[in-house]
């Protein structure tokens, strides 16, 4: 049985011919699409389970097929680039990207990554469910009710408020958050959790500039502030 | 001509008066009639010195022909004084009148004309984005246009004359520079010279001269004007222009320098995930020749990066986006992305509590650490440590890090910050590319800042550079 289905898109066939060969070697199963277009088109119809997009690509670039792909799934979708500056990844994560990866990158680096967006934290052990009067979060069934709407949130957003929830009220610092969400191999992208904090607060928070749940500890991390009414 | 036309008055006078002498005996009323009309015509058509001479000659002859006892110039009947005294008064100042009528009339044509010829001038001044290209068109237009002989321009920003016409050398290019710093226009009708300083809001932009015939004052001041202006407007085109053509040419060599770092890094990507992948399961013999190839390829993308950073900084490139940075986190994320080389070095890290934040582009500002402890590890035995301080210093953070290899000599300090330069020692020995401190020196000017190196030979080196403290005052 394979590990899962992976979407690649790049431009460029050689880098689709090695990503295919070593995917597959590595118990993948792997479509290829050339262009941002074919990659929507692809996504619909294969349904794959991860998306490894190229930034720069002629026609639709990567970060407008990732607010494409976002627009309709929570599929994890990882960025490939050959800029790494901090900027560029921002930008990536605000279309939507779930994890950043420069080119060129080693194999192992990018499966780990890979694993780390493919990965699912099982529900036991977690919170089971958060209510108040605005806010509803039932981790079961993995929905969120905030503001008297439905929210949808993407896997790592609800990752997130998940970690965030099982702390209520303690501080939990920026590595401890990444490594949660992402897995053991990170901690050192502080801006990944600017970005998702934010998308997270926009949709859970009244008031996004004046956070009521989602509270920052300057210096440490972020808290979760709802314990009392939980 | 004055001659002639006094003769005529005065033959024009005598035609009446022989007409009615002789051919048409009519009453002295009508006489004295008739000669005042002509009188009239006269000053009307040629000025008030002729009609005055006609007037004598008009009351002598009136006087001997037809005021009794003819054939005299006595009169008898006091009456026919006072007629004659009135017949002169009326002709006189009648006279005047039509002079005054007719000048009026022909100032106001010349005034029409000049205000013609002005705005022939501002049609025939094209726009062009070339101000001096514009003075000189200028320049032979007023001649032209204002029928002058000559015509001379001195232009302030180049100290440049402009010339047309034989005649301009009149004036001289001291009289011309002399006339910039004079306030009012002048104006020599003996030497057929106005000399005026033209201005834009007050600010001088050099003087005019014309030579020959002069239009008045007032329209030298228009034309100085209008220069002025015109001049203005072509600089304004000019910049307009030449900062297009400064943006589009950035914008070409941005696009250029980043389509040549993709086109570089796309086959290293292909080379480097290919040659992972058989790491991972290969035999031990072909190991080696596997990381062999991994480690060049490392090597090849960071000489690419640095040739295309080079590029960038030397083009004038870099994007800086300064902000409030916490001088801790630049140096701790440095250090993460040395990690694998860091990892048999001991690493001193001394940042003061409460040191303020530095103004500073994040990433560029960690690459200039990054590239000091690079530079470190390269030129020190391994095992050796590095102490990376940050410290508050006159009002500016400055960061340094400092070695214990062989140090620097006196005499290469300046040129180790150069593109390709190796310590003498350690030319054929040394992993790089050599741009490593060129572009830490590029990152660190561009932020309008120093870096400098202190070394006692044998004891180690110790590089620095500052960043400005973020007035925010954000505590790291």
């Amino acid at each position: 049985m394979s590990a899962g289905k992976i979407l690649v898109v790049d431009d460029d066939p050689q880098i689709r011919r090695v990503m295919k060969a070593t995917l597959v070697g590595h118990n993948y199963e792997v479509i290829e699409a050339r262009t941002g277009e074919d990659a929507l088109e692809k996504t619909s119809q294969e349904m794959p389970n991860l998306v490894l997009l190229d930034m720069n690509m002629p026609g639709m670039g990567g970060l407008e097929t990732c607010r494409a792909l976002r627009a309709g799934s929570d599929i994890p979708v990882i960025i490939l680039s050959v800029r790494n500056s901090e900027k560029d990844k921002v930008a990536a994560l605000d279309a939507g990207a779930d994890d950043y990866v420069t080119k060129p990158f080693s194999i192992e680096e990018l499966l780990a990554r890979i694993r780390a967006a493919l990965r699912r934290t099982s529900p036991e052990g977690g919170p089971q469910a958060f209510h108040s009067e605005d806010l509803e979060i039932d981790f079961q069934s993995r929905r969120v009710h905030a503001g008297g709407k439905d929210v949808r949130l993407t896997p790592k957003e609800f990752e997130l408020l998940r970690c965030l929830v099982a702390h209520a009220g303690k501080p939990v610092t920026h590595r401890e958050m990444l490594q949660a969400v992402w897995g053991p191999d990170y901690g050192d992208e502080p801006e990944y959790l600017r970005v998702f904090v934010n998308q997270l607060r926009k949709k859970i928070e009244a008031n996004p500039a004046k956070p009521k749940y989602i509270v920052t500890e300057p210096w440490v991390g972020y808290r979760f502030a709802g314990s009392t009414e939980g | 001509m004055k001659a002639l036309r006094f003769a005529a008055s005065i033959a024009i006078v005598a035609g009446i008066l022989a007409l009615y002498r002789t051919a048409l005996p009519v009453n002295n009323t009508t006489v004295a009639l008739s000669l005042l009309l002509a009188i009239l015509a006269i000053s009307a058509r040629w000025g008030l010195t002729e009609a005055t001479v006609a007037s004598v000659a008009a009351v002598l002859g009136f006087n001997y022909w037809f005021l009794p006892p003819v054939g005299t110039l006595t009169i008898q009947d006091p009456q026919n004084w006072v007629a004659l005294l009135v017949f002169l008064a009326t002709a006189v100042t009648a006279s005047q009148l039509s002079a005054r009528a007719r000048r009026r009339a022909a100032e106001a044509e010349a005034r029409r004309q000049e205000i013609e010829r002005l705005y022939t001038l501002v049609q025939a001044m094209m726009l062009t984005g070339n101000a001096r290209k514009t003075i000189r068109e200028f320049v032979h237009t007023v001649v032209k246009v204002f029928g002058c002989v000559a015509a001379a321009f001195y232009y302030r920003p180049t100290e440049e004359f402009f010339r047309s016409g034989p005649e301009s050398g009149a004036v001289s290019n001291h009289e011309l520079l002399a006339a910039a710093e004079i306030d009012e226009v002048s104006m020599d009708p003996p030497r057929a010279v106005a000399l005026a300083p033209v201005r834009l809001g007050g600010r001088p932009l050099g003087s005019m001269t014309l030579i020959g015939s002069l239009p008045s004052a007032q329209m030298v001041r228009a034309i100085v004007n209008l220069i002025a202006i015109t001049i203005e407007k072509a600089r304004a085109l000019e910049e307009a222009s030449h900062a297009e053509a400064a943006r589009q040419g950035e914008v070409l060599k941005s696009a250029l320098l980043d389509s040549l770092a993709h086109d570089i890094k796309t086959p290293l990507t292909s080379i480097k995930a290919a040659v992972t992948s058989l790491l991972g399961n290969s035999a031990a013999a072909d190991n080696e020749l596997l990381t062999i190839i991994n480690e060049e390829t490392d090597r090849l993308n960071q000489l690419a990066a640095e040739v295309i950073e080079m590029a960038r900084i030397e083009a004038g490139k870099l994007h800086l986006e300064k902000q409030p940075v916490a001088v801790a986190e630049l140096i701790s994320g440095a250090l993460a992305d040395l990690a694998p080389a860091i990892q048999n070095r001991p690493v001193r890290v001394r940042v003061p509590d409460g040191l303020p934040a530095a103004e500073a582009d994040h990433d560029f500002a960690m690459q200039v650490v990054k590239h000091f402890v690079e530079n470190a590890l390269k030129y020190t035995p391994e095992g050796s440590p590095i102490d990376i301080s940050a410290e508050l210093k006159n009002g500016k953070i400055v960061i340094g890090v400092a070695d214990r290899g062989p140090g620097i000599e006196e005499n290469e300090r300046v040129r180790i910050f150069e593109k390709f330069y190796r310590g003498r020692r350690h030319r054929f020995d040394t992993k790089g590319t050599g741009m490593g401190l060129a572009i830490a020196k590029g990152i660190v000017e561009a932020h309008g800042e120093r870096l400098w190196v202190e070394s006692e030979p044998g004891q180690g080196a110790a590089f620095y550079f500052s960043l400005a403290a973020s007035a925010g005052g954000r505590h790291t």
